[in-house]
């Protein structure tokens, strides 16, 4: 309110001949008014909301071309056959018992594993960020400390996580530290090229995306909940566990979602700090692109697909996504 | 070898000026610039031991205009771009592995015979290339020449002298329990799956026909080998892409690794270690990378810039200097008589070229290499297989 009355005073002080002349409607120093506009003809008025109504359709539309049929042609070429250098219509589930009666089908599902400990963590770490963000920092600057999240996404992936490898690796920052303290004698092995340094990547990685999505639902928690449980006296932890943890369930698994997918699909993190072989889905299929199986990389592709509309299905059955858009209704 | 580049040389010079005034074409005006797909590591730098910022020089040397579009080095990226995709209707010229694309681009009518007659250096080619000798397919389909190659080598072991101590010549210490957890492969089966092979075949492990084109049994054989030591954290990676390469060796993650050439140079002189490259008494899987034209080219009015580039790729002018940056082999004889006087290389660069010629010709001369084979026989077995080594 202070605002706005200021911003009237810095308006009224404005000289004349800058605003542009007195006001014709003797307004208060704002300036002039624009005339309106004048009335449209009921033809174009009709032209007018038909185009509006269809803008609606737009999103849908999008949608529709850009995630729905390439998603239904994924589906449709995993069942072709493969030819020496493409492949051709057929109906074959050879692709698919390729990735399920092989060693893919264990590798995707240690990537699984790896990417669900990369949630934890990311919940661990990242949740308790947004909460404070939302409950502690001023209403003004919240926005902007959330924009600090960003940065790291500024910065090349790749550059991003090959700068792990001079920092984890044998002869790596940590390593040098731990050594001149004395606190190790040999070097740790155990965290570069394991599956240790695969999940610590994708932490670093993917944690803005738990960070930004509690946030968000925690814009959905009334205020006043929180004063009421202060006033009862509710301990800290059953403030967390019964009141924050439930309402910001959708936004976390929204999170927990975008870390997983991610942590599946994105081969650059188990190529540079994964293991001999180290793998997720992404270069599974990638692999399978290189030696030219076109139709195994449509069928990992697919199956990835699956795993997400599967996962947003359970997701919004158990905690109604759709509520994390609340605030914006 | 000295003697024969002596008279190859004065008749190529005598041919070439023959041609020269012969040939009206050869002054014809380029219609446009060469559009040419390739790796980076395809240009040299006129100054000696410099990839070149970019490809003036290349260009300058050549006496053509060349419109640069970059390309990864997987065969998948060829193969959708020049039979499914637009590749012809973008690129005058393209280069690829040989032992395999060459056919694929050729059987699809995607690349077209090359004249040779046209291409002045062509008379330097290595004999490699002759009739009978191991690399005579790899440019040729169905006996026609349809690509040039522009440069070659042996993959071997790189390896730690300063820490080792010793000069390493088998395969057998990439496989060694002393060096357990200190070692590294490439992550691509076609590489690691050979280099094994090859190793077991020589020694006697295991009984291989042909390690470049294996039968399912024998990948099986050579996996359950490589699955064996994984399990025993022998190794610390299987390393994807150059930088990685290099980053393992020069900051002492592993000290050996089979990997490219100019990985081990690179790394070398990272570290500023004694890094490395050693002759494997089992043999080594050889390779080359070639240039084709496409079809779209020809239609262009390409052909003589084409063959212009082709005339310098087989020149030792750029022989000389991909040894000596990349460590490259080059495809063409006569490379120290390039350099022997030529002011523009230093003494220490001169010696490093000979250094690099004298190792090639050891490895080049190992009985048991194996040439690089693009699409094997059994390529879903080698896949599945290589799927099994990962998930160990």
């Amino acid at each position: 309110m202070q605002d706005a009355s200021a911003e009237t005073e810095r308006g009224a002080a404005r000289p004349r001949a800058a605003a542009g002349g007195p006001p014709p409607g003797g307004g208060a120093g704002f300036g002039p008014v624009p005339p309106l506009p004048e009335p449209a003809s009921p033809a174009l008025a009709r032209l007018g909301a038909r185009a509006a109504a269809a803008a609606f359709y737009l999103p849908p539309l999008f949608m529709a071309l850009f995630f729905l049929v390439p998603s239904l042609m994924t589906v449709v070429w995993s069942f072709w056959e493969r030819t020496m250098f493409w492949m051709e219509p057929a109906f074959t589930l050879f692709s698919y018992e390729n990735f399920f009666l092989s060693a893919r089908f264990g590798n995707f599902l240690s990537s699984i594993g790896h990417s669900s400990i990369a949630v934890v963590i990311c919940f661990v770490i990242g949740f308790p960020i947004a909460v404070f963000v939302r409950r502690r920092i001023p209403e003004v600057a919240q926005h902007r400390v959330m924009l600090l999240f960003i940065l790291p996404f500024m910065v090349s992936e790749i550059v991003r996580t090959f700068m792990l490898r001079p920092v984890l690796g044998r002869n790596g920052l940590v390593n040098e530290t731990l050594l001149g303290l004395g606190v190790i004698s040999e070097p740790i092995t155990s965290i570069l090229f394991t599956p240790t340094g695969v999940v610590i990547g994708e932490v670093l990685s993917f944690l803005p995306f738990m960070v930004f999505c509690g946030f968000l639902a925690m814009e959905a928690a009334p205020k006043h909940v929180f004063e009421v449980c202060a006033d009862i006296g509710a301990p800290r932890w059953r403030v967390f566990k019964d009141v924050i943890l439930p309402l910001a369930a959708p936004g976390v698994f929204a999170g927990a979602v975008f870390i997983l997918v991610n942590g599946l699909g994105v081969a650059l993190i188990p190529n540079t700090l994964g293991g001999p072989g180290a793998v997720n889905a992404g270069l599974i299929a990638t692999q399978a692109i290189i030696a030219l199986d076109f139709p195994l990389a449509m069928a990992v592709s697919a199956i990835m697909t699956l795993t997400l509309i599967g996962l947003l299905a359970i997701g919004h059955r158990l905690f109604d996504l759709a509520s994390i858009l609340e605030p914006f209704k | 070898m000295t003697a024969r580049l002596t008279r190859r040389g004065l008749m190529q010079s005598a041919a070439a000026l023959a041609a020269a005034s012969a040939l009206p074409g050869a002054a014809r005006a380029q219609s446009g610039p060469l559009s040419i797909w390739t790796i980076g590591v395809a240009k040299v730098g006129a100054a000696p031991g410099t990839g070149g910022k970019d490809w003036s020089d290349m260009a300058a040397e050549a006496g053509i205009e060349i419109a640069y579009n970059a390309k990864s080095g997987s065969a998948d990226q060829a193969i959708q771009k020049m039979i499914v995709g637009d590749g012809d209707r973008l690129y005058d010229a393209l280069t690829d592995n040989g032992g395999g694309m060459e056919d694929a681009l050729a059987s699809q009518g995607a690349i077209v015979p090359i004249d040779t007659s046209r291409i002045e250096n062509w008379s330097r080619l290595l004999p490699l290339y002759d009739e009978g000798a191991t690399a005579y397919d790899t440019i040729r389909h169905e006996g026609d020449v349809v690509a040039v190659p522009y440069l070659s080598n042996a993959d071997s072991l790189a390896f730690n002298h300063s820490v080792i101590g010793e000069e390493l010549t088998s395969w057998e210490a990439l496989f060694d329990e002393q060096f357990r957890g200190r070692a590294a492969m490439q992550n691509d089966f076609g590489p690691t799956l050979t280099n094994t092979a090859i190793y077991l075949k020589q020694s006697g492990r295991q009984d291989i026909e042909n390690p470049s084109d294996m039968t399912p049994e024998e990948v099986k054989g050579v996996a359950e080998f490589l699955i064996e030591l994984k399990k025993k954290g022998h190794f610390r990676t299987f390393w994807d892409g150059f930088q990685n390469g290099v980053d393992l060796l020069a900051s002492e993650e592993v000290l050996v690794s089979s990997c490219w050439e100019p990985v081990q140079i690179v790394a070398m002189n990272k570290a500023e270690k004694d890094i490395r490259y050693g002759t494997m008494q089992e043999g080594h899987q050889t390779w080359n990378n070639i240039w084709m034209l496409t079809k779209g080219g020809v239609a262009r009015g390409q052909e003589d810039a084409f063959y212009k580039l082709m005339n310098l790729y087989l020149s030792p002018w750029f022989g000389a200097r991909t040894l000596l940056t990349f460590g490259f082999g080059p495809q063409m004889i006569g490379i120290e008589d390039e350099i022997a006087d030529n002011p523009d290389f230093t003494p220490e660069q001169k010696a490093t070229i000979t250094n690099r010629i004298e190792r090639k010709r050891e490895r080049y001369a190992v009985e048991g290499n194996s040439w690089q084979n693009v699409f094997p026989t059994h390529l879903r077995a080698y896949q599945d297989w290589w799927a099994r080594v990962q998930g160990a």
